[in-house]
């Protein structure tokens, strides 16, 4: 009965993994290759031109061993990273309802969307004085500003992604007489998801500057404070192992990311899908 | 509801003897200047099919979205089985003419909606679905999205969607003009088909003449600027309806003659001649 048309499906998962393996072979090399260079280069003027404390790659490999079950260094990135999870955690609740808001109510966004993009603006950095007045030198200043720092990506990219959504899902939505709040979350946050992931992935980075910026500013341990420690009493290699760590964080980030989007929403830009 | 309906229900016995369910009288909606259409009024009995055919632009989806409570009207009323519609009602559901499916949801989750919507258990969603997939054809495709299926295919479960809901009333706004004609052909007929099974009252919306002779036991035509109702035809086609109907003089006839009550505007690029058959 539906053969005639059933032979139009487009073939569901034939081409992806030829494509998929094309795309893994290609990026590579090019990435490695990049990498070493790099590498060489950051090497060889250190060698060159610098004094011996200056990280290198090849002392910063070598003190990676020893960093790594260093307590003090599991310690630090411990309690930097759990912070940023817990801020991140938080900005994307509030962001993601405040975002919603803003995107589908037009008073709310009448409202509040010049605040939004005024405090969007706003360099962390000059809010930290403050938060540091309100929530003294202790760890809920780093929270507060990780929660600041990424949550107006969240409200923004929620917000526009809310607003995105075509006409036509809420008139069904309505046609099935669906209550305006379910609406909101079954149709809404499922459309606005890829906006919503895009803002995720900025805020992750933004969490993770926050942190490590409170974390300098106010000395109250974690990753930024170990990195800042170290480099402070000249043991750059091992500064660098933080920063290394803090860079592969941010790479995390993405690569988990671009793996929640395939996992999760295999509808979505099922065209340009590549690592 | 019946408490919101009762103070003015009108006489939903029509002069004929049979229900009416869908009762329009002077509507009239305008988009600010727009004056899209003015004073329709229709009765449309208990499983009768209503084409309304027209030019694109004459207002088609607005009287449609209208009739299901989604927009408001300036004039008139609309009564849909004896309840005043200012709003969605149960019993009333819509195929959409880009399909209105939610591409997150797979062809399954995108059939359960409307009954999760009217607030259905899991166990009745779990009964009911798979048998309204394989009435209109999907079987073995609940876990595609709609993205892997044809134009044809997602136009099949906006239909299973709508009647998954099991509506005394079906509202379609040119359910096939989006597909080729061809898939346009199989689904016309398999909308018969399951008509046939479970006949319900149908406003079908087309800009297809012959589509609209085809389903229809009347055709109205809408003309005009703002629009209106220029005519209505009785299609005294015999059902079941089959490819043989197309072949029949008698339906010849009444293509021939909706066709020149909307030619009598000079409008003829704007229609489908035979396009869809
Ligand atoms: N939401 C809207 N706001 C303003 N004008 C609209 C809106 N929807 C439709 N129109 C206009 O109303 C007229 C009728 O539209 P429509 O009902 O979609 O016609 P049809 O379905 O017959 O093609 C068109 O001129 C269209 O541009
Ligand atoms: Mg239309």
């Amino acid at each position: 009965m539906a053969s005639l048309d059933a032979s139009l499906a487009k073939p569901i998962a034939k081409e992806a993994p030829r494509r998929r393996a094309l795309g893994v072979s290609g990026v590579f090399l090019p990435r490695l290759l990049a990498g070493l260079a790099i590498v060489l280069v950051w090497e060889a003027s250190v060698r060159a031109f610098l004094p011996a404390y200056v990280a290198k790659p090849s002392t910063v490999l070598l003190a990676i061993p020893k960093t790594v079950v260093d307590a003090a260094f599991l310690a630090a990135t411990a309690d930097t990273l759990g912070a940023v999870a817990q801020g991140l955690g938080i900005a994307v609740v509030i962001g993601t309802l405040v975002g919603l808001v803003i995107g589908r109510s037009p008073t709310a966004d009448r409202m509040l969307r010049h605040y939004v993009n005024g405090f969007y603006a706003v360099p962390m950095i000059v809010i930290l004085p403050l938060l540091s007045l309100w929530f003294g030198y202790t760890s809920a200043t780093r929270l507060a500003t990780i929660v600041y720092a990424a949550i107006f990506s969240i409200v923004v990219n929620v917000s526009d992604g809310a607003r995105a959504v075509p006409r036509e899902y809420m008139e069904v939505a309505r046609s099935f007489r669906a209550q305006r709040l379910r609406g909101l979350f079954e149709i809404v946050l499922p459309a606005a998801t890829p906006y919503f992931l895009a803002g995720i992935r900025l805020a992750a980075g933004r969490a993770l500057i926050g942190a490590v910026v409170a974390e300098f500013f106010t000395a109250i341990g974690g990753l930024g404070y170990f990195i800042l420690f170290m480099s402070r009493t000249f043991r750059h290699d091992e500064a660098f192992v933080g920063v290394a760590l803090l860079a592969a964080f941010g790479v995390g980030v993405d690569v988990f990311v671009a793996w929640c989007t395939r996992r999760f929403l295999p509808w979505y830009r099922r065209d340009e899908r590549s690592a | 509801m019946d408490a919101i309906a009762s103070p003015s229900v009108p006489d939903v016995k029509g002069a004929s003897g049979a229900g009416v369910r869908i009762r329009v009288r002077g509507l009239a909606k305008r988009y600010g200047a727009l004056e899209v259409f003015r004073s329709i009024d229709l009765d449309v009995g208990d499983c009768e099919i209503l084409s309304i055919v027209g030019p694109s632009g004459c207002g088609k989806t607005t009287l449609l979205r209208c009739i299901d409570g989604l927009i408001p009207v300036d004039e008139g009323e609309i009564w849909v089985n004896g309840t005043r519609v200012t709003q969605p009602i149960a019993g009333m559901a819509m195929v959409f003419q880009h399909f209105g499916l939610f591409p997150w949801k797979t062809v399954y989750g995108n059939v359960a909606y409307g009954l999760k919507m009217a607030g259905a258990s899991k166990a009745e969603i779990a009964e009911r679905v798979p048998h309204f997939i394989a009435m209109v054809g999907l079987k073995g495709f609940e876990n595609a999205y709609p993205y892997q299926i044809s134009g044809g295919m997602q136009q099949r479960c906006g239909l299973a969607r709508a009647l998954a809901v099991e509506p005394s009333v079906l509202l379609m706004d040119e359910p096939f003009a989006a597909v080729d004609a061809q898939t346009r052909e199989i689904l016309q007929f398999e909308l018969l088909r399951i008509w046939e099974q479970r006949p319900t009252t149908m406003l079908f919306v087309t800009h297809s003449i012959e589509e609209a002779v085809l389903m229809g036991d009347r055709v109205i035509v809408l003309k005009g600027r703002p629009s209106s109702i220029a005519e209505t035809i009785v299609v005294d086609l015999p059902r079941p309806r089959t490819r043989e109907t197309l072949r029949e003089p008698r339906f010849a006839a009444l293509r021939e003659h909706v066709w020149s009550t909307l030619l009598s505007e000079a409008r003829r690029a704007e229609f489908e001649v035979g396009g869809g058959l």
